[in-house]
């Protein structure tokens, strides 16, 4: 590995478990990003700042690499000086950088020299200049005086018949909010633009100024249909970094809540790309079995989006052997009308007509962008944290990472189809072997001085990482979080073009993304 | 085409006749005063700052539940010694104003022993619900009939308040029974279903909503981030908080996020047609 990198031997550091660690200069941040990519088939997973200005007297720069060929993260870490806030850009080359760059200069006034578009993607217009709210003297409370400007012009469109059409916000159905720009001919789109951040709620500066023990409950609401995948990503940090053992049927019971979130969340979405081509009797199926497992989660776990599960330690609530047993006989119904749905929607011309070569996001460009989970398997890139960077009770179960080449709308169906099954799949298998243990390990009073810790989990959406770090005290000094729709919305800007805008909706509902884990 | 047909009639009906009085085995948590020492635990364990502990004058603490902070995290069940605060099952929770959904009790302190005693009913503050739901019908008076057409605005949520409401929309509660339609545009609308905390970056786009819907437009907060900020708090560099710092709000639903029965609930209640109720029942 030291020899794909071009590093000397010792400059490796394993940190953790499956965690390594490179120290390197500013300076040497591309060279290292190119030989990851060439030799060890690198993906970024994040990339941002820390403000360590009080304690080490500079900021410091991240690249998070997935190896999956190591099973291991590398974080390769630069310090930046305070009297020199920039860092070398690596978006030219590697586009999955580009948003990740630019939110490190909106929050920390860090400079990404070299960037082919520096301008700002998390502040709005009237956000003032040199305010950066993740910096350590930027006030944790406190309203920012809106300044009139124009930092974010959308690229006009001219010629013969092209328009724009302007939409959001505030959209239409119940969804989150966002503004997009379509350039049109017609009905097909040119190109499309966003403005994301709508939402944008502060999640990372209020970490800091919670308890560690509640950062949980803060990570639950980063994005509401990702209420374990966020609560694992950031319980995992934490139990690494007071190095505390899950115990084995707290690691079960995880596995178990992190497969219902997937198999809820992949029914209702579809059920939603049967709604946006008005193909009504599936999409009821589909709400109705979303609300029957809505309501067994609620009946075993007293919660129906399973908020409050996860524990920092383990988990919450334990399963009796009476619920294990009620919550398979429900998955076998649910598994027969599952598959009634599907045929439904398959067999249907009417359907596969709206969905077949529809919003292609080719592999190239999964692979260029840094796509990440159900959106980058529809387009052939074969990736997945629970089989390539185990967590919880992952190593221990069978199952198969379904993968499908076509990058359309019914690629990005049928990847959720095989993965509902494949998620039956592991559930029978924890169910009927679970071991017996505590269901929570006991943290420690403190977490250590000045440390941090990466922690991951693969959820439905695709990877949600979080890294944590502490102060000198054992609070939280920072907590980055990566949801996969930060890294996704660079793909559906690239699968929209060529479309007609009628074909928009089920586009943006295939991918499904999140806005308020996108803007946090 | 055909087994689409035998499908539906196959499936027949799934609406429920009655979608209120279900039980939940979490709603909020119920502070049993009488057993309660103000010693704090609770307000120490609470992530959102629900349950607030004081001292507002020597020998004297008071303890402060609200419901608008709630996030139903259950942390304060468990953290309590004295086994005081228990859990209640009924989950159609709104009121008309924030301060309805608030309670403080006042305890006296014995300087000898520096045992706190409780000495004063949970009292709630603002006017009755009974003269709040007055007020609100004097408003709408025979403007919206019994259709409701609501509009509804993420300003900052985190989604999960946007899958309850659309759960309402399913076929097991289906909401248009009630005559209460989602649309499009808040120009068609009687009521905006807002969401929170409200973002810096959502402020204006909500308020050209609400000037964009005809009067009387009626405001309904859902969620704990919709009525106070929730865990995201109020006044930082993002978050503006509750709805009701942008907008005038009529009808508050709490939870994080609350049940698509509480949803309809308060729904009805901006309506009209149903009580507003808010100390849920207590289980034990």
């Amino acid at each position: 590995m030291s020899n794909a990198l071009e590093v000397a031997a010792n400059a490796v550091r394993e940190l953790r478990p499956g965690e390594l660690v490179i120290d390197a200069s500013a300076t040497a941040l591309p060279g290292l990003a190119d030989r990851a990519i060439s030799g060890l088939d690198a993906r970024l997973m994040s990339l941002f700042a820390s403000d360590e200005r009080e304690v080490a007297g500079r900021f410091f720069l991240h690249h998070v690499w997935s190896l999956p060929q190591l099973k291991r993260f590398l974080r390769v870490i630069a310090p930046i000086d305070p009297a020199e806030p920039s860092f070398p850009s690596i978006s030219a080359k590697h586009p999955a950088a580009n948003w990740f760059e630019r939110e490190v200069m909106d929050l920390f006034g860090l400079v990404p020299t070299g960037h082919p578009n520096p301008a700002r993607v998390v502040l709005h217009d009237d956000w003032p200049e040199r305010a950066w709210a993740l910096r350590k003297d930027f006030p944790a409370q406190g309203a920012v005086a809106r300044v009139p400007g124009d930092y974010h012009p959308f690229r006009p469109v001219t010629g013969e018949g092209v328009f724009q059409v302007p939409v959001g916000p505030v959209h239409a159905g119940i969804i989150e909010p966002g503004h997009f720009r379509f350039g049109v001919a017609g009905e097909p789109v040119l190109y499309l633009q966003m403005r994301l951040f709508y939402v944008h709620k502060g999640t990372e500066k209020r970490f800091e100024h919670l308890p560690w023990r509640h950062g949980v409950f803060l990570a639950e609401s980063i994005s509401g249909d990702t209420v374990v995948g966020h609560a694992l990503a950031f319980a995992h940090a934490v139990e690494r970094l007071a190095t505390v053992t899950v115990p084995p049927r707290a690691q079960a019971l995880r596995t178990v809540l992190l497969e219902l979130e997937r198999i809820y969340n992949h029914t209702a979405d579809i059920g939603a790309v049967a709604t946006d081509v008005a193909f009504t009797v599936p999409a009821s199926r589909a709400q109705a079995l979303r609300e029957g497992l809505l309501r067994i989660q609620d009946r075993l776990f007293g919660t129906r989006l399973l908020r409050g599960t996860i524990a920092l330690g383990g988990v919450r609530h334990d399963l009796t052997s009476q619920g294990r047993q009620v919550l398979s006989a429900h998955l076998r119904v649910f598994a027969t009308e599952f598959d009634a749905l599907i045929a439904l929607l398959i067999d249907a011309g009417t359907f596969t007509d709206r969905v077949d070569g529809t919003g292609i996001l080719t592999h190239q460009a999964a692979r260029d962008l840094g796509v990440v989970g159900l959106a980058a398997r529809a387009s052939g890139v074969d990736a997945d944290l629970r089989r390539d960077h185990p967590h919880d009770g992952y190593a221990g179960v069978r199952f198969e990472v379904p993968v499908e080449d076509g990058g359309d709308v019914r690629a990005r169906l049928m990847v959720r189809a095989r993965e509902v099954e494949q998620s039956l799949l592991i559930l029978h298998q924890v169910l009927d072997a679970m071991p017996d243990s505590a269901i929570a390990a006991s943290m420690p009073e403190r977490l250590p001085a000045l440390a941090s810790a990466l922690g991951w989990a693969e959820a439905w959406r695709g990877p949600c990482t979080h890294w944590v770090a502490t102060d000198t005290r054992g609070e939280i000094a920072r907590v980055k979080v990566t949801d996969p729709s930060f890294l996704n919305w660079p793909g559906v800007i690239q699968a929209v073009p060529g479309n007609i805008i009628p074909d928009f909706p089920v586009i943006n509902k295939s991918f499904n993304l999140s806005y308020s884990g996108n803007d946090r | 085409m055909l087994g689409i047909i035998a499908k539906s009639l196959g499936t027949g009906v799934l609406t429920e006749a009655d979608p209120f009085g279900g039980r939940a085995s979490f709603g909020f948590p119920v502070v049993d005063f009488s057993r309660c020492t103000a010693c704090g635990e609770c307000a120490q364990s609470c992530p959102s700052g629900a349950i607030q502990a004081a001292t507002p004058t020597e020998g004297c603490k008071t303890l402060s539940l609200s419901y608008a902070a709630c996030i139903q995290c259950r942390a304060c069940v468990t953290a309590c010694p004295e086994k005081a605060i228990g859990v209640s099952d009924g989950v159609e929770v709104a009121a008309y104003t924030r301060e309805q959904l608030a309670q403080t009790a006042s305890f006296t302190v014995d300087p000898e022993t520096g045992r706190a005693t409780f000495s004063q009913d949970a009292v709630h503050h603002g006017p009755g619900l009974a003269e709040s739901a007055f007020r609100l019908r004097d408003r709408i008076r025979g403007r919206l009939g019994r259709s409701l057409h609501v509009r509804q605005v993420d300003a900052g949520s985190c989604n999960g308040c946007e899958l309850e409401i659309a759960a309402t929309a399913n076929p097991l509660y289906d909401l248009e029974r009630f005559g209460i339609h989602l649309v499009a545009s808040p120009r068609h609308a009687d009521v905006l279903l807002v969401t929170g905390p409200v973002t810096r970056n959502m402020e204006i786009a909500l308020r050209r909503t609400y000037d964009a819907a005809p009067e009387p437009r009626v405001v309904v907060a859902v969620g704990t981030c919709g009525c106070s900020g929730g865990i995201f708090g109020e006044g930082t560099y993002a978050a503006i908080g509750g709805v009701d710092r942008v907008l005038p709000v009529d009808v508050y639903i709490p939870g994080c996020p609350p049940r698509p029965q509480a949803i309809l609930n308060g729904l009805l209640v901006a309506m009209g047609v149903r009580e507003a109720r808010i100390l849920p029942s207590r289980e034990q």
